[in-house]
């Protein structure tokens, strides 16, 4: 009689003793859908199923970034076993600001030793690792595919989220392509939506290409970017290939699905005992290239054969 | 009690001789198959991870050659001055078909850097850099394909630089920087039984590919690559077969080494021991069970057999036993049907004949009491004793006294009246034992003595008148000597010959041999009437003897009992 109480009371304990994630998320849970399933997926390959074996508890910012760090800190107030930082540095720096003994898998497009969210790439230290997607890395090679679409063009236009932390790095990269193009470079700040649209109105008068830096706010936005950019019929590039999906006209970024699948399994090793610290920060290996040539058609431009062949994606 | 006793001797040596002899066999034979067994594993195990360490290899070998032989496409039209657009389109194609390429330079026969493509950095177009000098250049123009030391990008990814030119000085050389960390997608398909896997070392052992990617990103860490460096070097030069090693986590594994030409790296390829060796130890299991199992059989088998064999020994032991302690009635009950059974029945034989012999001895020492040895013999040689049963015959009856014993005896102690009966009685005893005649009781002094009775014998009278005589000789030698002590005694002895009853009297064990009848009346009759030194007979034993003994006529006496007076004869004899 004892010994099935106890039995009882075990599996009971087992039940509440079910691990939790929590997840931080800058955006809603419908821009976040496509990267959210491949987190799922990721950890369901690690061996965990959301409400079978683990649960998750979702912290959404709704694109109010500044609201990051109150939502840290009710998931460490929680005392969740893992907390995710997914969608960019800003994420997870409130993260790790806000987390001192929880664990935390980041998933970002900026160079973590650079930002200080780790030590080194091989030895996170600390209790944080995650994966990063490289998207920051290759801004200048976005200027670069718009210089070679218009290679007539003196000038080129770059959008920077100034409230980023990786603002300022990604253009002092982006200068130094310009100045190797041999192209002037033209600054444009944008933190919030209602800036988008005279961005695209500005350009539309000068004619000229649009380069957006990578940031998760405008990552997030690709629809309502894509929709300006044909409005204006502005050629533009963005890091995510929701950009062209939605009739933007190209894309150049790390593959946020193969970065967010990671992330998902490197929290699943994390739940079965793993230290943060002994998990190597991850870089996507894909950084992948599409183009939407109806996009194309209606700008009434025209893609070179190299670029058309370099492309991991055509959208007829 | 018995089963210490079963345990000592000829069970214990049965049992262990028995259980020895199928045990021994059963244990060699146990020992070899699982020598066997094991050798066999053995060298199945290695040819099995010699196999899959070289389809390792070759799927390592085939990524790399991959990307070298796509390379090979980049260097097949000589250069002009012109920048070529031709080959940027190619180049950027191959990033899409070979995604482990990060960056591509080309470079043309002088060495000078035309083309630059790169998937994170900025493209350069003939920047008519002088690379000539490059080790990659001077190694691919020697080697035409070159692969350079493993490098970790950031501490972290490895990398590997591959240089190719092609057949054809003019047409250049193509340098490529490769991603090793997308060998994982090759290194982590392979499966080595059930949990092993294979991991990839280059020339100074650092780990460059295994499916666990956080290991390979630590991979320039000596503290990473150290233990999978221990069990390559623990597995020597290839084809040396298999190696035990601990890997990481200190668990023993089985690990086979093959090598990858080229850019000179060692795929090994581990399985846990206790897995590899699964089979092994599922042989020595078996082997093990059965041996138990035959152990236990052996057992069963010699315990049965020594028993089977040792347990009519100990029957017969118990019977022999009984029978010598003189239970003749008992029997030794052996159904073995061999030896035993026949021993044990010549036991039961003896046995039997011993419980006769016995009741032949008791019967004859009760006959020998009141029969002359000889008799009894007789009677005992004839099997039975039908010559006791109760008849009418002719027989001769003695008599015999001492005269004034009574007052003799009264005047002495006990001892001596008893000395003096002792030899008395022993001299007539041998007396009638000589003459074969039958001692029918004794009382104090008086004695009855019958002939012819149960045994007839040749001329009883006759008999009967010399066992008198030698009767009345051998007691007045010793009434001489009592004399000569002073005792006033003598002898007397009445004879009568007719027909009279005789027969066994008694009851129960106590049994007498008598005579009934007027002959014996008148034998007592005669004694009594007899003087010391006489031999009185009647009438019909003097008729007897007549001529043959000196007869001496008394005449007629009146005899108490009897009506008439009868004739009365005396037996003259010589006194010693």
């Amino acid at each position: 009689m004892a010994g099935a109480a106890t039995w009882t009371t075990s599996l009971h304990a087992q039940k509440l003793a079910m691990p939790v994630i929590g997840y931080l998320c800058a955006e809603s849970p419908e821009l976040f859908a496509s990267r959210l399933k491949a987190f799922h997926q990721g950890l369901g390959e690690a061996g965990f199923v959301e409400g079978r074996n683990v649960a998750i508890h979702y912290q959404w910012a709704e694109g109010q970034y500044a609201r990051l760090p109150a939502l840290a800190a009710n998931l460490v107030a929680r005392n969740v076993d893992v907390v995710v930082a997914p969608g960019g540095a800003p994420v997870a720096l409130a993260a790790k600001a806000a987390a001192a003994n929880n664990a935390i898998v980041f998933e970002m497009g900026g160079d973590p030793v650079q930002l200080g969210v780790v030590d080194s790439l091989p030895r996170p230290g600390g209790n944080i690792t995650g994966v990063s997607s490289l998207s920051v890395d290759v801004s200048p090679k976005r200027l670069e595919l718009m210089h070679e679409l218009l290679p007539t063009a003196a000038k080129l236009a770059v959008v920077a989220n100034p409230t980023s932390p990786t603002a300022n790095s990604q253009l002092q990269k982006l200068r130094s392509a310009a100045e190797t193009l041999g192209v002037h470079l033209q600054v444009l700040n944008a933190s919030a939506e209602k800036e988008f649209e005279p961005i695209f109105s500005t350009i539309a008068q000068e004619a000229g290409g649009l380069v957006f830096t990578s940031d998760p706010y405008f990552a997030f936005r690709s629809r309502q970017l894509a929709e300006l950019a044909m409005k204006y019929r502005v050629p533009a590039i963005t890091q995510s290939r929701d950009f062209p999906t939605a009739g933007g006209l190209m894309s150049y970024g790390g593959d946020f699905a193969q970065s967010h699948r990671r992330a998902g399994m490197y929290v699943g090793r994390i739940l079965k005992g793993e230290k943060p610290s002994d998990l190597p920060v991850q870089l996507v290996t894909k950084v992948e290239f599409i183009i939407n040539m109806r996009a194309a058609k209606l700008l009434g431009r025209e893609f070179s054969p190299s670029l058309v062949s370099g492309a991991d994606e055509v959208i007829e | 009690m018995i089963v210490r006793e079963r345990f000592r001797g000829l069970f214990q040596k049965y049992l262990l001789v028995l259980f020895m002899a199928v045990a021994i066999p059963l244990a060699i034979n146990g020992i070899v198959e699982a020598w066997f067994g094991y050798r066999d594993q053995r060298a199945r195990l290695d040819q099995l991870l010699g196999v899959q360490a070289a389809s390792a290899a070759a799927e390592i070998h085939d990524f790399i050659y991959g990307i070298t032989n796509q390379l090979g496409w980049l260097v097949q039209v000589p250069w002009s001055d012109e920048p070529d657009e031709r080959r940027r389109t190619e180049a950027l194609r191959l990033f899409r078909q070979a995604p482990a390429i990060v960056s591509l330079a080309l470079l043309d026969n002088r060495g000078l850097e035309r083309l630059y493509v790169s998937r994170i950095g900025l493209n350069r177009i003939e920047s008519r850099t002088d690379r000539s000098a490059d080790p990659a250049v001077i190694g691919a123009r020697s080697a035409q394909v070159w692969f350079s030391d493993v490098s970790y990008h950031r501490g972290s990814e490895p990398h590997l630089t591959v240089a190719v030119v092609g057949n054809r000085p003019s047409v250049g050389v193509v340098i490529a920087e490769v991603n090793l960390k997308l060998i994982w997608d090759v290194i982590s398909a392979i499966k080595v039984g059930k949990t092993g896997f294979a991991f990839v070392l280059d020339r100074p052992g650092r780990l460059i590919a295994h499916p666990d990617i956080s290991l390979v990103l630590r991979g320039a860490e000596e503290a990473t690559s150290k233990p999978f460096r221990t069990i390559r070097d623990a597995i020597g030069p290839a084809g040396a077969g298999f190696a035990t090693s601990r890997d990481v986590h200190g668990h023993e594994v089985a690990a086979v080494a093959a090598p990858v030409a080229g850019p000179d790296w060692t795929v090994v390829v581990e399985q846990p021991l206790a897995e590899a060796y699964a089979p092994i130890y599922a042989v020595l299991w078996r082997t093990v069970a059965l041996l138990a199992a035959g152990t236990m059989f052996a057992a069963l088998l010699a315990y049965a057999l020594a028993h089977r064999m040792t347990e009519p020994i100990r029957v017969l032991e118990e019977g022999t036993e009984r029978i010598g302690a003189g239970s003749f009635d008992h029997r030794i009950s052996i159904e073995t049907g061999d030896e035993f059974q026949r021993l044990a029945n010549s036991f039961n034989n003896m046995a039997a004949e011993l419980a006769l012999a016995q009741e032949h001895q008791e019967r004859i020492a009760k006959l020998k009491r009141f029969l002359a040895p000889q008799v009894a013999d007789l009677v005992d040689r004839a099997g039975d004793d039908s010559v006791l049963d109760g008849r009418h015959a002719e027989v001769v009856v003695i008599f015999c006294d001492l005269r004034g014993f009574t007052a003799f005896s009264a005047a002495l102690a006990p001892e001596e009246v008893m000395s003096v009966l002792s030899e008395y009685y022993e001299v007539l005893g041998r007396a009638i034992t000589q003459f074969a005649a039958t001692l029918i009781s004794f009382s104090g002094d008086g004695l009855m003595v019958l002939v012819n009775a149960p045994v007839p014998v040749e001329e009883p009278a006759l008999r009967a008148v010399d066992l008198a005589v030698e009767m009345q000789k051998s007691v007045q030698g010793l009434i001489a000597g009592w004399r000569s002590r002073g005792y006033q005694v003598g002898f007397g002895i009445g004879l009568a010959s007719g027909a009279a009853t005789v027969g066994r009297i008694g009851y129960a064990d106590r049994f007498d041999y008598t005579a009934i009848g007027n002959v014996v009346n008148l034998a007592a009759r005669l004694c009594a009437s007899a003087a010391d030194r006489e031999i009185l007979i009647d009438a019909e034993v003097a008729e007897c003897v007549r001529g043959k003994r000196s007869l001496v006529e008394l005449g007629d006496r009146q005899i108490k009992g009897f009506d008439e007076a009868i004739p009365v004869f005396g037996i003259s004899f010589d006194t010693p």
